[in-house]
């Protein structure tokens, strides 16, 4: 059991938190809708916390009151922001708490969260509940409330109930603050200070922080640090932050002799919107949101020597916070593409190219009109173009298309292999529109020749061509050009067929039951064929053909 | 009095051209590793380049702060000329209102004209370089600067990037996104519509993408003015200047590098062609 930290074990989890809060900047960006949805609210809690970070790195084996106050001193230098702002006064309260400490006890913690609390609330002009300070104050209650309830003394238990509290303390903001309801959200700073208590607890429990997921939630659910799109927030939220006019950020170091700060709180309260000030009578830090900033500037300018002048245009910052946000959960165009692919990997590239909802299907099972069509109108778009990728399904489109529907047209490009499908799928611009993209797609056909690799069920002849059951056939554009014993063999010897150029690209599609070192080796061949061609493997997953491939 | 033309940093113009055409270049800024760098003033284009692939952290980009512009400005108007300042589409940045904001700073009537290109690049390049050899025979900011707005539809850019990576980290890949898909290997082609970045094409490879550079840029002769920009590979902009060489002679084509600012959007292996079409 573990009584107090010392010097070095606070900087450690401090140092931890700050690498957290780094893995977690983008999400809590991303979440960032109060006071203003400006999408910085990570990076400035970052950037100002680095600035303390950095300052403990040149120091060793000091006390833990000594950390504490190079962190407290470090991040209000450097604070930005609102939520930067209240970080440093955060740390500042910690500091005021372990002051003179060696190390840090229970009681200690107790008394830091409390006074760091203290000096949080009193640096907002007007302070509101669901934000970080909430966050704040809930983990120095539950503190107090531990340390009477029973005599633990494990500064490590107390550590995971400093934590678990924040954790409680960031699920209710919402139910707190309405614009955080609102925005289907939780807050955004407050989130910034369980990051950093809980990188702090890995540490200090031994885990590792490098890659920590803290299984942190929204309403829309589970936040993953490393995918931003994890993190959504409200479209009409989103559409009705945009109309609103923000203002300027505007943010300042005042430094002058026997500065009254409560006064200078009080009259630019008066003033702005989102007041936060902190400092003491030589230097006070400005953070405040005006319509005009020349207003705070101006008054400042006559208290004494302006530093650090920051402004930012709010209403810009929303823009870009908002239209990252739409355009990670992609609106529904105005056009969309239904292929019908055979195969999970076929299906995945469809997908992946070009937003195609997939039907599966092919050779040997052809969709209905009906599956086409319920595809077409779960895409949602006034213009559905179909991709049939087969023969026999050509014509299955073609009935499809000539259904009527009001609320959407159809349109086939009639695609018979594949090969011709992704060719199609990869000229789809959904940014154009349904007569220029028909256009393209089609225009795309014309240069790629389909090679089909497959293996005959029976002994038969096929346009002359004796084939033995078991022998591979090659079919260069539905034509039987080859029969070989090997799939391999009868690629190649189609392949050569088509008269190879360096000017070529060749995509081998591999089957399901095809085995992936077959394939890199048949490139390799393909290559000593004609030196300098580009040959391109992607997975199908197609069943029945060990090889589909497309030169172009 | 004379006008003067005044544009930022993302117009990739070379310290030389911008001399010879008389140009004020206000600085945009790029950030990496939270240290901030002046666009092509503390921050070479080969250095730039190099710390981006060797990554890990990716750069990131703010505007001219409006101090910058207030003290270009200034030094301007002390000598009693007039400024035509050209910048970045608003869509992509906010360095339109820094200016606008320096301008605002400087008093009511003062003799600026700020014009939004709706470009970058290269594009701003050619529009910059018309704005200064047209500043001559003019009498007033207010008339070149509606000269230059009338002018913008003219010029128009396509890019092929190696990837969309970093326009897409970067966040501003706009109607772009749709081409975001990583299973096959393509080279996309972009242009700016209305000021924002919108997918054109993609090729599969880099030969097939200079291709199309070439023939989507000849189907908009005949040409006043061409220019080439590059972020990596010299050698590919060369190829560019001597295949479109017929639409204006190939010493006329003006060819500039993606300096760090653009270079943090288009990323290593980018190469793209504006066109100022023929009146």
């Amino acid at each position: 059991m573990m009584k107090v930290l010392n010097g070095n074990d606070l900087a450690g989890a401090l140092a931890a938190g700050f690498h957290c809060l780094q893995r977690y900047r983008d999400p809590i960006n991303a979440l960032n809708v109060y006071p203003v949805p400006d999408g910085d609210t990570g990076t400035n809690m970052l950037l100002t916390m680095r600035a303390g970070v950095e300052k403990l790195a040149q120091i060793d084996g000091v006390t833990a009151g000594e950390v504490a106050f190079q962190m407290a001193d470090g991040t209000f230098w450097e604070a930005r922001g609102n939520s930067g702002v209240i970080l440093s006064q955060f740390f500042k309260g910690i500091a005021t708490g372990l002051e003179g400490r060696e190390n840090c006890s229970c009681t200690d913690l107790a008394q830091a969260f409390r006074s760091a609390t203290d000096a949080a609330y009193k640096s907002v002009g007007n302070p509101v509940e669901g934000t970080m300070l909430t966050v704040i104050r809930y983990v120095a209650e539950a503190l107090e409330l531990s340390l009477q309830q029973d005599d633990d003394d494990d500064i490590l238990s107390l550590w995971g109930t400093a934590y678990q509290a924040s954790r409680d303390a960031l699920d209710a903001t919402p139910s707190m603050l309405a614009k955080l309801r609102e925005a289907g959200v939780v807050d955004a700073g407050g989130m910034g200070i369980v990051v950093i208590l809980g990188g702090a607890y890995l540490h200090l429990t031994g885990e590792d922080v490098e890659e920590a997921d803290l299984q942190l939630a929204t309403a829309a659910g589970q936040i993953d640090p490393s995918q931003l799109g994890s993190v959504s927030v409200e479209s009409d939220f989103l559409d009705s932050s945009v109309e609103s006019e923000w203002g300027y950020c505007t943010q300042f170091l005042i430094q002058g002799e026997n500065l009254d700060i409560e006064r200078v709180r009080a009259e630019l309260a008066e003033k702005a919107e989102s007041l936060v000030i902190v400092g003491d009578d030589r230097f006070i830090r400005v953070h405040v949101h005006m319509e005009d900033p020349g207003v705070a500037l101006t008054y400042a300018v006559g208290l004494g020597e302006l530093d650090q002048i920051k402004i930012d245009n709010m209403s810009l910052q929303n823009q870009n916070w908002a239209s990252g946000h739409q355009e990670r959960s992609a609106p529904k165009s105005g056009i969309a593409l239904v292929a019908v692919a055979p195969g999970d990997g076929l299906a995945q590239l469809f997908t992946d190219t070009s937003g195609a909802l997939v039907v599966s299907g092919g050779q040997t099972m052809n969709p209905s009109v009906a599956q086409l069509i319920a595809a077409a109108e779960r895409s949602g778009a006034e213009d559905v173009i179909l991709l049939p990728n087969n023969k026999n399904v050509a014509i299955t489109a073609t009935q499809a298309a000539e259904r009527e529907n009001e609320n959407q047209r159809l349109h086939v490009v009639a695609t018979t292999t594949v090969q011709q499908g992704i060719a199609a799928a990869l000229a789809f611009n959904s940014q154009a529109s349904a007569d220029q993209n028909l256009g393209a797609m089609n225009g795309a056909l014309i240069d790629v020749v389909s090679i089909e690799v497959t293996r005959s069920i029976r002994d038969t002849t096929l346009e002359g061509i004796a084939v033995a059951e078991g022998d591979y056939m090659g079919l260069i554009d539905g034509d039987l050009a080859v029969v070989d014993s090997s799939a391999e063999d009868a690629l190649l010897a189609s392949l050569a067929g088509c008269g190879l150029t360096d000017d070529h690209i060749v995509t081998i599609y591999w089957g399901a039951d095809t085995d992936q070192e077959r394939v890199e080796e048949v490139a390799g061949r393909v290559e000593e064929q004609a030196p300098g061609i580009q040959v391109d493997l992607v997975y199908g997953g197609q069943p029945h053909y060990p090889y589909f491939v497309s030169v172009e | 009095m004379a006008v003067r033309i005044v544009t930022d940093s993302t117009s990739d113009l070379t310290p030389a051209l911008a001399q010879e055409l008389g140009v004020t270049i206000v600085p945009a800024n790029v950030i990496i590793d939270d240290v901030t760098y002046r666009d092509g003033v503390d921050l070479t284009s080969d250095e730039f380049y190099r710390r981006l692939l060797a990554g890990p952290g990716l750069p990131t980009t703010s505007q001219p702060s409006v101090g910058t512009f207030q003290a270009a400005y200034k030094e301007i108007l002390d000598q009693g000329d007039e400024i035509v300042s050209i910048h970045v589409s608003g869509k992509l940045s906010g360095t339109v209102n820094s200016a606008n904001q320096a301008k605002a700073s400087l008093g009511d009537d003062v003799a600026i004209e700020v014009v939004d290109s709706g470009g970058a690049s290269i594009a701003l390049a050619l529009i910059t370089a018309a704005a200064a050899e047209m500043a001559g025979q003019s009498s007033s900011c207010r008339e070149l600067a509606e000269q230059v707005r009338g002018d913008l539809p003219r010029t128009s850019a396509v890019f092929a990037l190696d990837t969309l990576e970093y326009l897409q980290k970067g966040g501003r890949i706009g109607k772009a996104q749709a081409f975001v898909g990583s299973l096959l290997s393509v080279k996309p082609i972009l242009t700016l519509v209305e000021g924002e970045v919108h997918p054109l094409e993609r090729p599969r490879n880099h030969q097939r993408a200079m291709r199309r550079l070439a023939e989507l840029t000849r189907e908009r002769a005949p040409a006043a003015r061409v220019g080439i920009a590059y972020s990596t590979d010299e050698a590919w902009a060369a190829e560019l200047r001597s295949s479109l060489s017929d639409l204006v002679p190939e010493d006329q084509i003006i060819t500039v590098r993606f300096g760090p600012a653009l270079g943090t959007y288009v990323g290593p292996r980018a190469v793209g062609v504006a066109l100022t079409s023929a009146r």
